[in-house]
């Protein structure tokens, strides 16, 4: 009679959770026992840094990962001792909230918090923890809080360069953009892409289309959506797609490897991350790179010997490599002129990027 | 197979014992068990065990095919001492069970439903068409093969539950309560093949509790009462059915005959053109009229499947799309849900008393409640008024001689004849003009059978209309005024009990008589 | 007398059931090399008072969706739309709340009966093509789900807000004095949402409507049975839809703690999945509002005990869901075998009580007391 993908997740969850602890133990957990065994020649501190994944955590091959990857960077030079924790699909409030309060109850300082959705239980937890300083991604809301660090992105600025790549290589001047999940965030791809496309070509078509609306979150995880969404595009005469749709980018790829026309990444390079068979399809991605905001965060915290912590709004744009485009592939080596001349136009302030479409 | 025996007459008291039955033994908590049962079956002889309902005979027959294991006793079948876990191993030993309900895929051919399960023997190809058309030539049985099983009669169909088992290799026969589902001409086409099988030689355990059938067929006759074989009867000359009744009570038995008539000519129940179209076939019900006047019991005889149930929910306002009039001491019940036809005064006796009489997870004073949720004293101003249903609860326990320790018993702890006293007793309560009654005392044993004829009896005395509806020719021609008989949704026959037998009702419920 | 027996065996068969659950989920800890002790020890350990403060909320939030849930079970309907309930219903209180057309609490109460309404109205479209055209509840109401997903979605960016700085969707935020303040209980951070005692009134309103009122019977009798129901006088159909309705209007209270209590708007954060946890408590909680308050109890206690192990012990809390599912499972086993147990010592009751005293009429045959003589 039953019927609930809770419950069944529930019954399953078992069995793949036996499979999964027995195939890989270590994946969760086990990079935080790496810098005390890893022999001598790891620096060691006595700064204890707590992660707080969004969902997905660590392997999610997007942005958690990008910031495993700056955390596991700083963990190495500095030898710090990370612990990490990740949310759970839909969970309470309070439960993120705990989250935080346990790294600090358990002395981690600081505590870096994954993702926008966060941003309230940050802004609480460091009003209950005036002593411990916190980090948050992809959020700007906290800035009044004297103990919290905003790290966020200039995506606008890095989508710019993509799309003027895609409207210099475009030869039907049509090109697409396929968002993952409509949010102000990703609306900021949006409308990065479609300027920088438009200040190639002002005549150029730039079709738009979201996979799934707030609070449906699924358009991140859905390659069945994203290639259906990227095929009416490349049907309709488009002939680069932009994706800004985590895991559902995958299917913007196949989409284009089967109609023979090109797509471009996000996040990270995904030229060396997409299936084989696809990766030929990307001209370039458009490189976020968290990784570079944790690791800068916890090196000046390095640096200081932790006595100090960041506080306060810090925004990674084109002028800190914060954000940028890839080159893997060789395919935009004829246009990387062009594209860093719009690069230096926008870290001249000579170019005002918008960031809502 | 029996073949390989040489055809045995029979001889009563002489022939090997088949079947060997001692001491045996078995407990349910609250219900009755086996209790040191003691039988001998003789092959080539048809043996009839009688008893009242809840007498044991189900369960006695459940241990011989399998079903339950005894708690004690021994099973000898053809002299050897068998252990009987699964009916697999009751069929391994030669035991074979034709059950009261068929158990047979309507859609499928004959071949195809006794080949089900046994495609080992005989394959299911042309050594099985053969098989079965041997075994039908060798009983009598008359079966084809390749007919579809959905275009046989109900005696056809037993006839094909019999070959099932004989295709097994079964040369021990039970059929219970073979009879209840025939008609009388079809009861002896019965009667017929069994006495083909055990000239043949095989033994036939024939579970009865209609006596005068058991008298006509049966070779040897073993009565139980309260779980226990109280004797058997092994020369039948001279024993009579009131006999047999008496061994099977030990008392005097009721009598379902009704006392002087108290009919009145006041309409109290009027039924005018009454038709239930089904979709793309014959209609369920079709132009029925008749009246039922206060102080009489009208009965509806016919083969079960003919309109009975269907009338009953036409006039019970639960069949949807019904044509016609239905006024109820002058109040027209068309427009009238079936609580409010209810309310307006009508109790109702269900066929199904556990599907549609109780509710048997509920305590006894719950199932006071059902059907009476609306009215006093089971609810008061929307509010379920506990105490008064329990208390009224007591006071049909008490009058109508329910048998349980308390109002708070679950309605599935107690016995099917308490239940159905129960039932009565709530039903009559709420003072009705009508009672509808379906198949009163089916399944209940002898002592509720009497209470409750003398509970409809008594509504008829005190000037109830009264729809009954049995299969139990006896029990309509015992209670009933007037006797409808009902074929194929038509009322085609109209009786006085008084003077008809139960062949001439027999022959107008299988439509005998209609030619004419 | 019965009644403790009943209660007894209740209790009994929910601690078999538990203490089942613990072993499996122990056993799948102690294969995967985990350590059991330190897990159990962290779950079982006495939780601080702001965690005793959540285990609460989030009690209560999943106490309304059980209760809801529950409400289909007793007339055999599976409500699955719960989530899909609740989370159009929050939605539309949210914006009823943040639009505050009337003041203070009254705007509380209009957006309380908006979200009950929509709730039910919700719930009503499967109740009535359950009804109308005999379509499985348990279809149509996974499918409602996938369509308020999307309804709400479509909605939500039209009443979105953008606050300064923030990449959260949020709807406008309830006013101050509409909120349903908390209290505190210890010494640690966070209230106990106020409406805690909405959730208890429902409890106690499902106790009576289903035990005392004539709606109530009819209800359980056409979950006990619907062909006894139809025979004696329920309409079926409309016991139908009047249930889903009743359910919707339950389900579309479950967010209404969160958006009241903390969260104060609807948004990308909002908690979801609670309609399936609430199907998992009303079984565990046997629809009972007794039961279902220890189910809700436990789910958010293993929940909330179960968030930093992870930090702690290094074990990831999906072994909690684990222990969650199996106890779901481990219950609806040893209930039924409980109910059997029962069934048989009340049959055993009702042939002691009638043995001795009641042979069956007419007397003159051998009295029952015989045979068990000659059984002894």
């Amino acid at each position: 009679m039953r019927r609930s993908r809770k419950l069944a997740a529930l019954l399953t969850a078992g069995i793949l959770s036996l499979a999964a602890t027995a195939c890989g133990g270590d994946s969760d957990n086990g990079d935080a026992d790496d810098p005390s065994t890893g022999g001598g020649d790891a620096p060691s501190s006595d700064i204890k840094v707590g992660m707080a994944y969004d969902v997905g955590g660590r392997g999610d091959q997007s942005f958690n990962d990008s910031a495993a990857k700056g955390l596991d960077q700083a963990v190495e030079e500095f030898g710090m001792e990370p612990q990490e924790s990740e949310a759970e699909d839909g969970e309470a409030e309070t439960a993120r909230e705990e989250r935080l309060r346990t790294f600090a109850d358990a002395g981690y300082d600081p505590i870096i918090a994954v993702g926008f959705a966060y941003a309230a239980s940050v802004g609480k937890v460091a009003k209950e923890y005036p002593e411990v300083h916190f980090a948050i991604i992809d959020d700007a809301s906290l800035e009044a809080e004297p103990n919290v660090a905003s790290l966020v992105f200039a995506e606008e600025q890095g989508s710019f360069l993509v799309g003027a790549a895609a409207a210099l290589k475009s030869e039907a001047g049509h090109v697409g953009f396929v968002g993952g999940v409509e949010t102000p965030l990703i609306q900021k791809f949006e409308a990065g892409y479609v300027a920088g496309a438009q200040a190639v070509n002002p005549d150029i078509k730039v079709d738009v289309k979201y996979l799934t609306q707030v609070p449906d979150f699924s358009g991140f995880a859905d390659p069945a959506k994203g290639k259906t969404a990227a095929q009416g595009m490349y049907d309709a005469g488009a002939d680069i797609v932009y994706h800004a749709a985590g895991g559902s980018g995958g299917g913007v790829f196949e989409a284009a490897s089967e109609a023979g026309a090109k797509a471009i990444g996000v996040d990270s390079d995904q030229y060396n991350t997409a299936d084989p068979a696809v990766k030929d399809v990307i001209l370039t991605s458009m490189l976020k790179n968290v990784n570079v905001a944790v690791y800068e965060y916890l090196k000046s915290i390095a640096d200081s010997g932790g006595e100090e912590f960041p506080a306060g709004v810090t925004t990674y744009d084109l002028s800190v490599d914060g954000v940028g485009y890839s080159t893997s592939g060789g395919f935009v080596d004829d246009i990387t002129g062009d594209l860093d001349e719009f690069k230096q136009q926008i870290i001249d302030g000579e170019i005002e990027v918008p960031t809502a479409p | 197979m029996s073949t390989t025996t040489a055809p045995t007459p029979a001889t009563p008291g002489t022939a090997p014992v088949s079947v060997r039955l001692r001491g045996i033994g078995k407990r349910f908590p609250g219900v009755i068990a086996n209790d040191d049962i003691n039988i001998d079956v003789r092959r080539g002889t048809i043996h009839a065990i009688v008893g009242e309902n809840g007498a044991g005979k189900s369960t006695l027959m459940k241990i011989l095919y399998g079903v339950q294991p005894p708690d004690s006793g021994t099973i000898e079948i053809n002299g050897t001492e068998v252990t009987l876990s699964s009916p697999a191993d009751a069929i391994r030993a030669g035991v074979g069970m034709v059950f009261q309900h068929f158990m047979l895929a309507d859609n499928l051919t004959v071949l195809e439903n006794v080949v089900l399960g046994a495609e080992k023997l005989h394959g299911i190809g042309g050594r099985a068409r053969a098989e079965i058309t041997r075994i039908s030539e060798a009983y009598g049985l008359d079966i084809d093969p390749d007919r579809l099983v959905e275009e046989l009669g109900v005696g056809a169909r037993q006839r094909v539950e019999v070959l099932k088992v004989l295709y097994r290799g079964a040369n021990v026969i039970i059929l219970d309560e073979p009879t209840a589902v025939l008609v009388p001409q079809e009861v002896d086409e019965l009667f017929g093949n069994l006495r083909e099988l055990k000239e043949e030689g095989l033994s036939v355990i024939f579970i009865s509790h209609k006596l005068d059938e058991v008298l006509t067929v049966a070779d040897e006759i073993t009565v139980i009462r309260r779980g226990t074989t109280v004797t058997t009867v092994t020369d039948t000359e001279g024993v009579t059915a009131r006999k047999l009744a008496e061994l099977m009570v030990g008392s005097q038995l009721p009598s379902p005959s009704t006392e002087a008539s108290t009919v009145t000519d006041q309409v109290l129940l009027s039924v005018r053109n009454l038709s239930l179209p089904a979709p793309g076939g014959r209609p369920l019900l079709d132009d029925i009229s008749f009246d039922i006047h206060r102080g009489e019991v009208l009965g509806i005889a016919g083969v079960e499947g003919n309109g009975q149930a269907e009338l009953v929910e036409a006039v019970m306002g639960m069949r949807p799309g019904t044509t016609g009039t239905i006024t109820l001491a002058g109040t027209d019940l068309g427009p009238l849900s079936n609580r409010a036809r209810r309310e307006s005064g009508i109790g109702y006796i269900p066929e199904d008393r556990h599907r549609h009489g109780l509710l048997l997870d509920a305590p006894l004073w719950e199932n006071r409640v059902l059907g009476h949720q609306g009215r006093a004293p089971s609810s008061r101003h929307g509010l379920i008024d506990r105490r008064g249903a329990r208390d009224d609860t007591l006071r049909i326990i008490e009058e109508y001689d329910v048998r349980t320790p308390g109002p708070d018993v679950l309605a599935r702890a107690l016995s099917g004849g308490n239940q159905q006293k129960l039932i009565v007793g709530r039903e009559m309560s709420g003072d009705p003009v009508l009672l509808i009654a379906a198949h009163p005392t089916r399944g209940v044993d002898v002592g509720a059978q009497a209470a409750i004829w003398q509970h409809i009896k008594n509504a008829r005395k005190e000037g109830l209309a009264v729809l009954l509806i049995s299969a139990d020719l006896d029990e309509l021609i015992g209670l009933s005024d007037t006797i409808e008989v009902i074929l194929r949704g038509r009322l085609v026959g109209t009786f006085d009990p008084g003077a008809v037998t139960p062949e001439q009702l027999g022959s107008a419920m299988t439509g005998a008589g209609e030619s004419a | 007398m019965t009644r403790l027996v009943t209660l007894g065996l209740g209790i009994l068969a929910a601690g078999l059931a538990l203490v089942a659950a613990f072993a499996i989920t122990s056993l799948v800890l102690i294969v995967a090399g985990d350590p059991a002790g330190e897990v159990w020890g962290e779950i079982l350990s006495w939780p601080e008072s702001r965690n005793l403060t959540n285990i609460i909320n989030n009690a209560t939030v999943l106490y309304l969706s059980a209760l809801a849930v529950a409400i289909g079970f007793r007339m055999n309907l599976f409500n699955i739309g719960v989530d899909g309930q609740y989370r159009v219903a929050a939605f539309t209180a949210a914006v009823v709340a943040g639009e505050a057309w009337l003041p203070g609490y009254l705007n509380t109460a209009l957006a309380i009966l908006a979200a009950m309404a929509v709730g039910a109205v919700w719930a009503g479209i499967a109740g009535l093509l359950r009804a109308s055209r005999g379509v499985s509840e348990v279809i149509s109401t996974i499918m409602l789900n996938f369509i308020a997903t999307s309804l709400v979605a479509y909605l939500l960016r039209k009443a979105a807000v953008d606050a300064e700085g923030s990449n959260a969707v949020n709807t406008k935020p309830v006013p101050e004095g509409s909120r349903i303040g908390g209290f505190s209980i210890g010494d640690g951070p966070g209230e106990v949402y106020g409406f805690v005692f909405i959730a208890a009134a429902a409890g106690f309103l499902f106790w009576f409507v289903l035990n005392r009122t004539r709606f109530g019977f009819d209800l359980r009798a056409t979950g006990r049975s619907t062909t006894a129901a139809v025979a004696n006088g329920i309409n079926v159909n409309k016991m139908v839809l009047a249930t889903m309705c009743l359910s919707g209007a339950v389900a579309g209270l479950v967010g209404l703690p969160i958006l009241f209590g903390s969260q104060f708007s609807y948004g990308s954060t909002f908690q979801s999945g609670l309609g399936f946890a609430g199907i998992a408590i009303a079984l565990l909680g046997r629809n009972h509002p007794v039961g279902i308050a220890l189910g809700a109890l436990l789910f958010a206690f293993l929940d909330e005990q179960s968030n930093p192990l992870q930090i702690l012990v290094g074990v990831s809390p999906d072994i909690v869901a684990i222990t969650q599912g199996v106890i779901v499972l481990t219950v609806v086993i040893s209930y039924e075998l409980i109910r059997r147990y029962a069934v048989r010592l009340e049959q055993q009751r009702v042939a002691r009580a009638l043995a001795p005293s009641a042979p069956t009429p007419p007397p003159t045959s051998g009295p029952s007391g015989e045979a068990e003589e000659v059984k002894a």
